[in-house]
């Protein structure tokens, strides 16, 4: 690149400044700066326009610390707000594409440094303004002008960072409300198939990884940086069920990648085909068949479930990759989607949850709701959390009586009806204190009488 | 280069790595030293204080991703901050691993950690790992090949059968190394020779002889830095030699 005193070039991506070797400090932890990139009308940019407001680099001092503020402004016919974001992150690299010019993070978090190299040589923010417009240029034709401004006085950065900061907010509003219906793409998580090989994570706007470290949001950002990486795209397909959340392109996604043993994916239910669940998932949802509801347990909660296993032991029959009836392990922000569960009724349906848990996402949960949900001070087991509901009157009450009231006037009928709206379920069981024998039993549309059973160990 | 220096506890091993570290640095060398022993302190023993582990950081990332607003990627912030937890001597870098994890799902920070660890060791022409006799770090996040591979005994028989567990242990995790060699460390007079031709023996390759020295013993028992070891140390000469020895064949 002509008139710029250090080379440019992929290679310099991951350069870190140490210490001994650096000329100055920009924004960072000791430091304040920010990052913005705004999308705003032809009239507003200088096209190709660099301005320092504070010392350039050659006014600084070696070894000095400053604060650090980099603004660019772009416009074009085809651009949107929206874009802001994607090429603001994009900062990142093109920054690090300059010989002795080191950054870090995005937003406000950024932390800079340029090499006594590079100073030696005259490299200033100046050019560092120049390399950007020619690589944003070079890289979105869709960007018509670009005019960049650094700050490195005080008063000026201050009030950069506080323009950026309500930036950041509006933005990330507009991005949380986005939902499964307004995107084209979907992401998918291979990380865990090292122990769960059958393991395809579907990542929406509506549903972020069991992991929690995956959002759709991440994916998307991974995939850039990363495109052979683990995370991939997915593309949406048709949609089958919205309510559930049954998509053509994830069924045949899945299908491939579990190499045909998953066929089909609901994303908010927990029956007939719930998501697989990876292992490590932050959280179960599992359904309680006595009351006809679901309960929510946490990783971090070591006591009982009113099924008298903790945690980790259900963690260990619903994990693997297998889609377990009755079972899944989610992500804590799945607590927060609105499409949470949908397609078994929602927080409606929720009847027990830890109390650390429920407190951690009071704000998620229907206000209606919050009282009717047990947590493990007033339910220990079934008999206590069903005594609970019914003192509650929690709204799965009312379909658990609807369908007992049924059974009863359909008692000794001429033929027997399966019952209608009990869904599979399989049941996992794990062997008493001695070997750990697994098996699950599976009942599908099953009506059982008995006046008592016995499961005795065969000698 | 990337050497990582393991061994069982009580062999000297953090000593070894940090005196490596010095004679590097001292050598002119750019640094990179990696605490990967949660059981050992490679920063006392240089004399810098670690405020910040990845082990810490692994643990808030996991915390803070549940509110990162959706405009931010953790990748990049996570990268922040592990260049934010190095710490800066002025003649080396040090990054300490910390603890292992705890329960959880860790397989995407480490998978991004493990990139960000081996992008950053690329900006150093030396790259010391402190880790445990398990290899555990190592074959989990850090970088999964390294250069050379020293194992720190001392000089009983029990001392080589260690090595030769850990080269296998090696070879299982696929962690690979163009060459593993034994340093003998607090070697005396009458012990030298005898355990070398034992390693000899069962087909390891001796890297070096450190002697048992008195003034290491001194600050090791005090918990004082080594930086406070004279340049004459015996066992500081024979690192410095090991070191030497490593950069020609590096070269």
């Amino acid at each position: 690149m002509e008139d710029i005193p250090v080379d440019v070039g992929l290679i310099y991506e991951g350069e870190r400044i140490r210490k001994s070797s650096m000329y100055v400090d920009l924004a960072g932890p000791k430091s304040k700066g920010a990052e913005l990139l705004l999308v705003v009308p032809p009239d507003e940019v200088e096209d190709g326009k660099v301005e320092v407001v504070g010392p350039d680099v050659d006014q600084m001092e070696e070894g000095g610390r400053y604060p650090f503020g980099i603004l660019i402004k772009v416009a074009g016919e085809k651009l949107e707000e929206d874009l802001e974001g994607v090429f603001e992150r994009k900062l990142h690299y093109f920054c690090n594409y300059i010989q002795g010019f080191m950054h870090l993070n995005s937003r406000d978090i950024i932390w800079c440094r340029i090499s006594k190299d590079a100073a030696k040589k005259g490299l200033k923010l100046y050019h560092v303004g120049k390399v950007l417009v020619n690589l944003y240029k070079s890289e979105f034709d869709v960007i018509e002008k670009i005019q960049v401004t650094f700050y490195t006085d005080e008063k000026a950065v201050d009030e950069h960072i506080a323009r950026a900061r309500e930036v950041y907010e509006k933005r990330d509003a507009r991005a949380s409300a986005i939902k499964d219906e307004d995107v084209d793409v979907f992401y998918s998580c291979l990380l865990c198939q090292s122990f769960a090989p059958t393991h395809v994570c579907a990542i929406t706007p509506s549903r972020s990884g069991g992991c929690g470290a995956v959002t759709w949001f991440e994916g998307r950002a991974a995939v850039k940086v990363d495109p052979s990486g683990p995370i991939g795209e997915i593309p949406k397909g048709e949609v089958i069920d919205p309510v559930k959340g049954e998509y053509s392109g994830i069924n045949e996604y899945v299908r491939e990648k579990s190499n045909g043993t998953i066929e089909r994916v609901y994303l908010h239910s927990l029956f007939d085909y719930p998501h697989t669940s990876c292992g490590c998932f932050e959280a179960i949802a599992f359904y309680i068949p006595e009351v006809d509801g679901i309960g929510i347990v946490h990783r971090d909660f070591h006591g009982v479930t009113p099924f008298g296993i903790p945690f980790s032991t259900m963690a260990g029959q619903v994990g693997g990759g297998v889609q377990s009836q009755g079972f899944l392990g989610i992500s804590i922000a799945y607590l927060r989607s609105p499409k949470f569960l949908q397609g078994d009724g929602g927080w409606r349906r929720i009847v027990w949850m830890p109390s650390q848990l429920k407190e951690r996402v009071r704000s998620a949960i229907p206000q209606e709701m919050y009282d009717l949900i047990a947590t493990e001070n007033e339910a220990q087991d079934l008999d206590t959390l069903r005594k609970f509901l019914e003192e509650k009157q929690h709204p799965v009450l009312e379909r658990l009586k609807a369908e007992e009231a049924k059974e009863k006037a359909e008692e000794a009928p001429e033929e027997e009806q399966p019952a209608a709206t009990m869904p599979e379920l399989t049941v996992p069981v794990q062997a008493g204190a001695g070997a750990p024998v697994e098996f699950t039993i599976t009942f599908k549309n099953a009506k059982i009488y008995a006046e008592k059973i016995i499961i005795r160990r065969k000698e | 280069m990337i050497i990582a220096v393991s061994g069982k506890g009580g062999t000297g091993k953090t000593v070894v790595a940090a005196l490596l570290v010095r004679c590097f640095t001292e050598m002119g060398r750019e640094v990179l030293a990696i605490d990967a022993d949660p059981d050992a302190n490679l920063g006392e023993a240089l004399g810098v204080q670690v405020e910040r582990t990845l082990g810490d950081i692994r643990e808030e990332m996991l915390k803070r991703m549940e509110s990162m607003p959706p405009g931010v990627s953790w990748r990049t912030a996570l990268e922040y901050e592990t260049h934010r937890a190095i710490v800066e001597a002025d003649e080396f870098d040090l990054l300490s691993m910390g603890r292992p994890e705890g329960q959880g799902c860790y397989c995407a920070v480490n998978h991004v950690l493990r990139q960000i660890i081996d992008t950053i060791a690329e900006n150093y022409e030396v790259v010391v790992i402190d880790t445990e006799a398990g290899l555990e770090h190592l074959s989990r996040r850090t970088t999964q090949s390294v250069d050379v591979m020293l194992v720190v005994t001392d000089t009983s028989k029990r001392g080589i059968t260690t090595a030769l567990r850990i080269r296998e242990l090696a070879e299982s995790l696929s962690i690979s190394f163009r060459k593993l060699g034994v340093v003998i460390n607090r070697a005396t007079p009458e012990t030298e020779q005898r355990i070398e031709e034992y390693a000899r023996e069962v087909g390891l390759e001796v890297a070096g002889v450190v002697p048992e020295d008195a003034e290491v013993r001194e600050l090791d028992l005090m918990g004082e830095p080594l930086l406070k070891l004279s340049r004459d140390s015996p066992a500081k000469r024979a690192v410095c030699g090991i070191a030497e020895k490593l950069m020609e064949l590096g070269a």
